[in-house]
């Protein structure tokens, strides 16, 4: 049993991406420095919601479980790790650009975006699979990676494919939603329907 | 008990789920853990709402490994 099958992590996952590509194409994302404050706005209105609905919806039907600090501190450290890998790569980046190869690296970057975020993707979304016991995060990091390689191929816009992805992980998770509360329904409702 | 012995704590509810039990089969059986000691009860109230903890104590914590060990040995003992 894992406190994720709820479907709730898909959900505002899901909205965030869909966020990310909506800000894109109305070309608000980088106009109102949208990047920086997503985060901000992440932290401050659906982490809240999230944690409410985790108390309200799951709980009640699955009940409370204290794991302890293990599968935590596993957690942190993949987080670090990542945080890690993107500044080391944020470091090269910006030696090379001092070193007057920019134009070289920038270049590469910019042909390459979609197949480079493809393949974070991935990594990110197998490592966190990997640590939290979560199988379909697999399965969302190879469905970013194939819908990235083929926009980059066929020259979609990248906004077009993030807001699609968003979709499909916001729905799969109304989906689980659905079935968890069909699953597990409350104590309540069950003797009604008894 | 196995349950109880890869977590820190949980609730009634969680280890409902978990085992398929009755609620008056489970409550029986965490009687009978509690009486040995092995399982410490903590009773709340969560927004009003009554709300049990679960958590192995050291003893029963101590008591599981050894039957795990036990079983183990049993295990390996049993011809191919």
């Amino acid at each position: 049993m894992s406190y994720h099958q709820d479907g709730l992590l898909d959900i505002f996952a899901g909205l965030y991406i869909l966020g990310f590509g909506l800000g894109i194409i109305m070309d608000v994302l980088w106009e109102f420095g949208f990047g920086v404050i997503m985060p901000a706005i992440l932290i401050a209105t659906v982490l809240p919601i999230w944690i409410e609905a985790k108390r309200k919806i799951t709980m009640p039907r699955i009940g409370f479980v204290n794991f302890g600090t293990r599968g935590a501190n596993k957690l942190t450290a993949v987080f670090i790790g990542t945080m890690v890998a993107g500044l080391g790569a944020f470091f090269v980046f910006t030696l090379a650009t001092f070193q007057g190869e920019s134009r070289q690296w920038l270049d590469l970057i910019v042909q390459n975006g979609m197949l480079i975020v493809g393949f974070g993707t991935f990594v990110i979304c197998t490592l966190f699979g990997y640590t939290m016991g979560l199988k379909r995060l697999y399965a969302y990091g190879l469905l970013a990676v194939i819908v990235l390689a083929i926009g980059h191929f066929m020259g979609i816009f990248f906004a077009y494919i993030i807001t699609a992805l968003g979709i499909t992980v916001m729905v799969t998770g109304f989906a689980m939603l659905i079935g968890f509360v069909r699953k597990y329904p409350l104590k309540g409702e069950k003797a009604i329907a008894e | 008990m196995a349950q109880l012995y890869v977590v820190q704590s949980a609730d009634f509810t969680f280890l409902l789920h978990q085992t398929e039990m009755t609620p008056g089969n489970l409550s029986a059986h965490l009687s009978k853990l509690e009486e040995a000691g092995y399982v410490e009860v903590t009773k709340e109230f969560i927004e009003r709402k009554p709300h049990t903890a679960l958590a192995l104590t050291k003893k029963g914590r101590a008591a599981f490994k050894e039957y795990r060990k036990k079983v183990k040995q049993f295990v390996e003992k049993l011809p191919e």
